[in-house]
């Protein structure tokens, strides 16, 4: 008999700590009143951003008047700090941390940087493309370099960029960004860890594996980050706990501004040795209950000791921080990157209602085909096209009871033409906002919107020209709040020409569209009262608020007139 | 003796609750070593580990329906 109870203890045990138990908290989650604070922000503030769950539809993001907000923006990434080069050199140089580098000016472009830095200037031409907010990745080795001391310098240069942005009407997306899960891997034969970022080297714990790339050219495949990234989820030695901190420290800084959006809590999550489903769903979506839980209080897990393992249903004690407005940005597993099709169950995983799932829509540059060797002119994979992503996602987010958000999006230049506008054309489909990878770029990968720098130059600006078809496609005419969720519209970037279709009650909440001072057509509105702003750089800010019923704002063809470079 | 199939179960019956997917082996291989146990009349062993692999995998079971039934129904 004894022998029975144990046995049966046993399994009761481990199904609490997998899909049994998560499904128990899930229900319990769902089934719970959400949370979040409803206050304004202060008079002058920029309005607090939070999700809006309408009885009838899909979650989205929505300003204080309920009305859905779509997010542009691009991703500067020179807060970064990256690892060695493959001949054990120094690798990619860092900008100053501290603020006073870039007080009413800017360092030079270093030689041999992969990212220029991020000055005044940039936000100054972000907000010149109609972009209201800015995707900011940041790097834990930076911010926590010795454990449990916080860099309060870098913190301070993220406020200032915080600041910035308020300045410029644009939110700010802190983005504890990570690729390959540290700089602090180790060297190896052959690997080069000069795009490696993440974890301060005290967190990073290899086992000793070795430090080489198993297949060529893709740093994900170091099993001495495999092994990191799954020492991580496993709360070796309680590393998760102490980056859960970090991103607590940044939410007690930030708690009151309502120019940061929210937080992206970890880029492009890698599984280390575990497997889809069981990462995302028993690891990763469990982890991102406790960031919630320490950020706003929620407390939906249940209390566990926070210095070793943590099964999937623990939640993480309450620092008293509170803060109930910010959006928490999650990414899903880095599978789903590569499949385009959930590799989770898509269960919701907090109370707390400003959960945003991000996306990374990278369709033909990381999925199967593209792994595969296969050309995108003659790709087989993903079968339901770009769409299959976005077509998937919405469906993961509103299961998750969460908005949908694409994190991250980008390619070559000269595949623009197909990916880059596709993409933007399933975003307007699916009304999701964006930010793309990457704003300006000096080494020698080229995804940025502009051109590198000129090589060699003394006193190099921090990029070349604007690249057109970067201009022509991110440059867009679309609404930045819109009374209606359900509301369609489209812009032609080779035309110019945009027609949005809506309905809203007499007098409702109205709806902005920014129209690009690229785009020169006549605006003309129906069914609404118009007022149109036209703003010192050229750019217009059309208001229509509506009569009642049925209304369309558009605007009509007209060429575009681009600044960019051919 | 031990039955083959009730150890069968009890492995198939505690992976199925992280891989949803083994539950029906986990419960096929513990209904019929169950049966075999009681069908021995003493001579086999393990009806402990079978009945512990068929509580997994219903447990298992139970979890891939219903997290399945909420994503088809949710979303």
């Amino acid at each position: 008999v004894i022998s029975r109870v144990l046995l049966v203890a046993l399994v009761l045990a481990i199904a609490a700590c997998t899909y049994p138990g998560v499904l128990i908290e899930s229900a319990a989650v769902r089934l719970s009143s959400s949370r979040a604070a409803t206050s304004q922000a202060a008079p002058g503030a920029m309005p607090w951003l939070h999700v809006e769950h309408p009885a009838q539809g899909a979650p989205y993001i929505a300003d204080e008047l309920g009305r859905m907000v779509l997010l542009h923006g691009a991703i500067p990434a020179s807060l970064l700090e990256f690892g060695a080069s493959a001949t054990a050199s120094p690798g990619p140089p860092t900008y100053p941390i501290g603020p006073a580098a870039y007080e009413g000016r800017c360092p030079d472009t270093l030689a041999g940087g992969l990212y220029p830095p991020l000055c005044q200037a940039d936000l100054v031409q972000m907000a010149s493309f109609g972009f209201n907010s800015l995707r900011l990745p940041l790097v834990w080795s930076l911010l926590e370099p010795e454990r449990g001391h916080f860099n309060e310098l870098y913190v301070e240069r993220i406020a200032q960029i915080v600041d910035w942005a308020r300045a410029l009407g644009m939110y700010v997306i802190i983005d504890m960004h990570q690729n390959a899960y540290s700089a602090y891997v180790g060297a190896g034969p052959g690997v080069d860890l000069t795009t490696n970022s993440g974890a301060p080297a005290w967190a990073t714990i290899t086992d000793g594996m070795p430090s080489r790339e198993l297949a060529k050219g893709k740093r994900e495949t170091n099993p001495a980050a495999v092994e990191a990234f799954s020492n991580f989820w496993y709360n070796r030695d309680g590393i998760q706990a102490e980056y859960i901190d970090a991103i607590a420290h940044l939410a007690e800084r930030f708690k009151n501004d309502s120019t940061v959006a929210g937080f992206s809590v970890f880029n492009e999550p890698q599984p280390g040795w575990n497997l889809p489903p069981g990462f995302e769903d028993l690891l990763l979506f469990p982890f991102y209950r406790r960031v919630i839980d320490a950020i706003t209080g929620v407390g939906d897990g249940i209390p566990c000791w926070t210095g070793f393992f943590m099964p999937a249903p623990c939640g993480y004690p309450d620092p008293g921080i509170h803060d109930l407005h910010h959006l928490v940005f999650l990414d899903t597993g880095l599978a789903r990157e590569i499949t385009d099709f959930p590799t989770h169950l898509g269960m919701p995983l907090s109370s707390y209602a400003n959960v945003v799932l991000s996306m990374h829509a990278y369709t033909h540059i990381y999925t199967f085909d593209a792994l595969a060797g296969q050309t995108l002119e003659h790709a087989t994979y993903p079968w339901g096209g770009y769409d299959q992503s976005y077509f998937f996602a919405d469906r993961e987010a509103k299961a998750m009871n969460a908005a949908l958000f694409v994190a991250e999006f980008g390619d070559s230049p000269s595949q623009d033409p197909l990916i880059l506008a596709n993409q933007v054309l399933e975003e307007e489909r699916h009304r999701v906002g964006f930010a793309f990878w990457v704003w300006k770029e000096s080494g020698s990968g080229g995804w940025g919107m502009f051109d590198p720098p000129p090589a060699g130059a003394s006193n190099a600006p921090s990029s070349g020209c604007l690249r057109a078809d970067r201009e022509r496609l991110l440059a867009r005419i679309y609404p930045r709040a819109a009374g209606d969720p359900n509301l369609t519209y489209h812009y032609d970037s080779d035309t110019g020409a945009f027609t949005l279709s809506a309905r809203g009650s007499a007098a409702g909440p109205a709806t902005v569209v920014y129209i690009p001072p690229e785009a020169r057509g006549a605006v003309a509105v129906a069914g609404a009262e118009q007022v149109t702003d036209v703003r010192p750089d050229g750019s217009r800010l059309v208001t229509a608020t509506p009569s009642g019923g049925d209304f369309s704002i558009t605007v009509a063809p007209a060429a575009l007139v681009l600044s960019g470079c051919g | 003796m031990r039955d083959r199939s009730a150890t069968r179960a009890l492995v198939l019956g505690v992976l199925s609750l992280p891989f949803g997917l083994l539950a029906p082996f986990a419960i096929w291989s513990g209904t019929r070593s169950l049966v075999r146990i009681r069908a021995s009349e003493g001579e086999l062993k393990g009806a402990n580990q079978a009945l512990a692999g068929l509580l997994g995998g219903g447990l298992g079971l139970v979890a891939l329906v219903a997290g399945a039934a909420y994503w088809l129904l949710s979303s």
